[in-house]
């Protein structure tokens, strides 16, 4: 397989040749057009060419496109050995949609019920919410380093890529860009996504400073709303905890996040060990530091939402000032691409400096012209965020699938065909 | 060129009968438009949803902004020092690939 | 009336019936025939992408027909609606003999049957199938064409199970007509020709219509039939 680093996962995604009806929904949600076989004819979805954005699998109206990924069962296993510490990381958005699976309304707010139920079945709890309020520390301080090197003229301490900075944290969105604008790679975030800095955060700080346990006998599960996360997981890039273990001396080899559970994964796992996700207890975890998290790292499962936490740090740090309204609506909805402008005075120098954002989700419909802008060098951005998922990753393609309701955002242009 | 001695008698609809039809006709299909449109606009309800459930754990969090979340702050005292230091480098921050270039 | 009495000849199906049901066989056989490839999916990728343009094509043609008749001949819309849903004791007697086709084609015996108006009662049943499932193929199958990113997965899947199972159902059924089409010889040549029948064949197929609704036509060698064409609101 061609566009494939050594011992990745090559195929995340199938579509099932006896249930498919050729009928081109999958076609109509794909963002990277992997998927093959002409209107009424058997489709297939070509791995070289598939971000495993799973956006496909979601909307499928026949439900004949799966996720061939099953990690269940070793998961399950893995709690039962008792020498093995089962971190759970959890996005989000698998707390506003995990209910869906068990009869509750779809935005059902179950943090204290997934806590109860996770660690009923055996795991420990790093929660994704508190990597994503790292992501934008880290995230965040870049970006506040490219904007005083480049727009304030101050010289530069790190190595920085350039402007407008892309967000890294949707993996569908950097395999896309690895395979389709390689020449944008450099404005890229080098920030790893939430989950990749909890795997390398949990074997290195949680081991010794949280669990007290071995690095290599901790399983980081990622229990995501993502599909793409079982490709990111599989990186070979993704081991620094065991690389940072081996500069002092270990020998062992893995990598940072051992697994990844979609939402419907976790729910299936739940009734194989017969935990009744309505009648488990709520839970807190109150004396975790690594289950703490900010309004802003919650936010990240939206479109939008990572760029509204980042400005909330960004004005913080440029300004010395809390952004004085937090609830940044610019940055919210469904609407394509959104745009905002946020005007900064620098705490340091005095500077004004207008910082121009935009959101895209939904790479299929809404990312060409900011992406074509980039590319030609004329921006007018400075901070860009892209989510694949139309809506964010609370519609994330490992989400639980929603029979009243499709990804579509775009308008009526659906009801031609031909065009 | 169609010869015929009998032909079928001319068929009566009264005003009644007519006006009937076409109502029944009318209502299902302003029904079902009704229903259709309903459906379509209903499309994005369950991201909206969601969407709300995420901003709801927002508001109800004690903390709403990420450098003040206690947990991470001890975390940089205590282990990476603080964003984009040497070890947060190594640990947190990635490179990527220009998989065109693969084989 | 200058013709020997066993040459009369009945107008059974006015033109713009048989262009209906031509246009039928141009749309609805196509599609029913396409129809079947894409539900068993045999053969490679090119040949199913043109059994789906073929379908789709047919059903513009059915579709175009349909709403076109209903508009232009509304008489006889009116007129076949009243007929297949009117039923009474000679209906069942038909059915309980099954029209005494069975007998006839296997074992060469003629039995009494009930006396029929312009349709039997076997095809009674074939258009309340045709009138209500071609009404339900129609519209599932252009939300499926068309609605198929934008309406909801559940309504989507739904609208496939009602075509699917229709589509399956008439298509076999129609088999069925055809079948039954040549075997009344006569049947099949007044409607692929000039729409006339002997009164003498419709008189021993449907007695109730040649006695009940049949008159003398005005203009008998009139290019265009007329009464048949006509209706009146009173």
């Amino acid at each position: 397989m061609k566009g494939f680093q050594t011992n990745e996962r090559t195929s995340i995604i199938e579509i099932n040749r006896k249930k498919c009806k050729g009928c081109d929904s999958c076609k109509s949600f794909c963002p990277s057009a992997a998927i093959q076989g002409k209107y009424g004819a058997i489709h297939s979805i070509n791995s070289e060419q598939c971000i495993f954005c799973g956006q496909c699998l979601i909307n499928c109206p026949f439900g004949s496109i799966s996720d061939t990924v099953d990690t269940v069962d070793t998961v399950i296993h893995q709690l039962g050995n008792q020498e093995l510490t089962v971190v759970a990381t959890i996005a989000p958005s698998v707390r506003v949609a995990i209910g869906e699976e068990f009869g509750l309304e779809p935005g059902t707010l179950a943090t204290g019920k997934l806590y109860g139920a996770l660690k009923q079945a055996g795991f420990k709890i790093f929660d994704a919410n508190f990597a994503a309020d790292h992501t934008i520390m880290e995230e965040g301080s870049e970006l506040i380093a490219k904007i005083r090197h480049y727009l304030l003229g101050e010289p530069a301490e790190h190595e920085l890529g350039l402007l407008p900075q892309f967000t890294s944290c949707c993996p569908g969105w950097v395999r896309y860009v690895e395979l389709y604008a390689p020449q944008i790679l450099p404005n890229l975030s080098s920030a790893k996504s939430p989950l990749m800095m909890a795997g390398a955060l949990a074997k290195t700080y949680g081991a010794t400073q949280i669990w007290q346990v071995k690095p290599e006998n901790m399983v980081v599960v990622g229990i995501m709303p993502c599909t793409s996360k079982k490709f990111e997981v599989s990186r070979p890039e993704f081991s620094s905890a065991a690389h940072y273990w081996q500069q002092r001396g270990s020998a062992a080899h893995y990598p940072d996040v051992d697994t990844v559970l979609t939402t419907r994964d976790l729910a299936r796992l739940f009734e194989k060990m017969n935990i009744d996700f309505n009648r488990v207890e709520a839970s807190t975890d109150a004396d975790n530091p690594l289950a703490q998290y900010s309004g802003a790292g919650t936010i990240f499962g939206n479109t939008g939402g990572v760029m509204e936490a980042a400005l909330r740090t960004a004005y913080y740090v440029i300004t010395g000032q809390e952004l004085p309204l937090l609830e940044y609506k610019p940055v919210r909805g469904l609407q394509g691409l959104k745009e905002a402008d946020i005007t900064l005075k620098d705490a340091k120098t005095g500077q004004v400096i207008t910082l121009k954002v935009a959101v895209v989700h939904g790479i299929k419909d809404n990312l060409k012209p900011v992406l074509d802008q980039v590319i030609a060098g004329r921006s007018p951005y400075h901070f860009i965020e892209v989510m694949n998922c139309p809506g964010g990753c609370v519609n994330g393609g490992g989400q639980p699938i929603n029979p009243m309701g499709t990804s579509w955002t775009g308008n009526w242009k659906a009801l031609l065909p031909w065009t | 060129m169609a010869h015929y001695d009998y032909v079928e008698k001319a068929v009566t609809v009264s005003r009644r009968e007519f006006l009937g039809m076409v109502g029944v006709a009318g209502a299902i299909l302003w029904t079902g438009a009704y229903a259709a449109t309903d459906l379509v606009q209903d499309r994005n309800k369950y991201i909206k949803m969601r969407a709300q459930g995420i901003y709801k754990d927002d508001v109800k969090a004690k903390v709403r902004q990420s450098h003040h979340n206690p947990g991470l702050q001890d975390m940089y005292k205590q282990f990476a020092g603080q964003p984009l230091s040497p070890l947060a480098e190594e640990l947190f921050h990635t490179r990527y690939i220009d998989r065109t270039k693969l084989g | 009336m200058s013709h020997p009495e066993q040459e009369l000849r009945v107008l059974k199906h006015s033109l713009r019936s048989r262009l209906f049901h031509w246009s039928l066989i141009l749309g609805f056989l196509p599609a029913a025939i396409t129809g079947f490839m894409l539900w068993l999916k045999p053969g490679s990728e090119e040949f199913l992408n043109i059994s789906m343009k073929i379908h789709i094509i047919g059903a513009v043609i059915f579709t175009i027909a349909t709403v076109v008749y209903t508009l232009f001949s509304f008489d006889r819309v009116v007129a076949f609606f009243r007929l297949i849903w009117t039923w009474d004791d000679r209906d069942i007697g038909w059915m309980l003999v099954g029209g005494g086709y069975p007998q006839k084609m296997l074992l060469g015996k003629d039995v009494v049957v009930p006396p029929m108006d312009k349709l039997n009662s076997g095809q009674k049943i074939f258009g309340i199938c045709l009138s209500i499932g071609g009404l339900l193929l129609i519209v599932t199958g252009w939300l499926l064409y068309s609605f198929i990113p934008l309406a909801p997965k559940a309504f989507i899947y739904g609208a496939d199970l009602v075509h699917m199972y229709f589509g399956v159902f008439l298509g076999l059924f129609m088999f069925v007509h055809i079948f039954l089409g040549i075997y009344n010889w006569s049947e099949f040549k007044s409607m692929f020709g000039n729409g006339t029948q002997l009164l003498s064949e419709v008189e021993h197929h449907n007695p109730l219509y040649a006695a009940r609704k049949l008159e003398p036509a005005v203009h008998p060698e009139a290019d265009e039939p007329i009464g048949a064409a006509s209706y009146k609101t009173e």
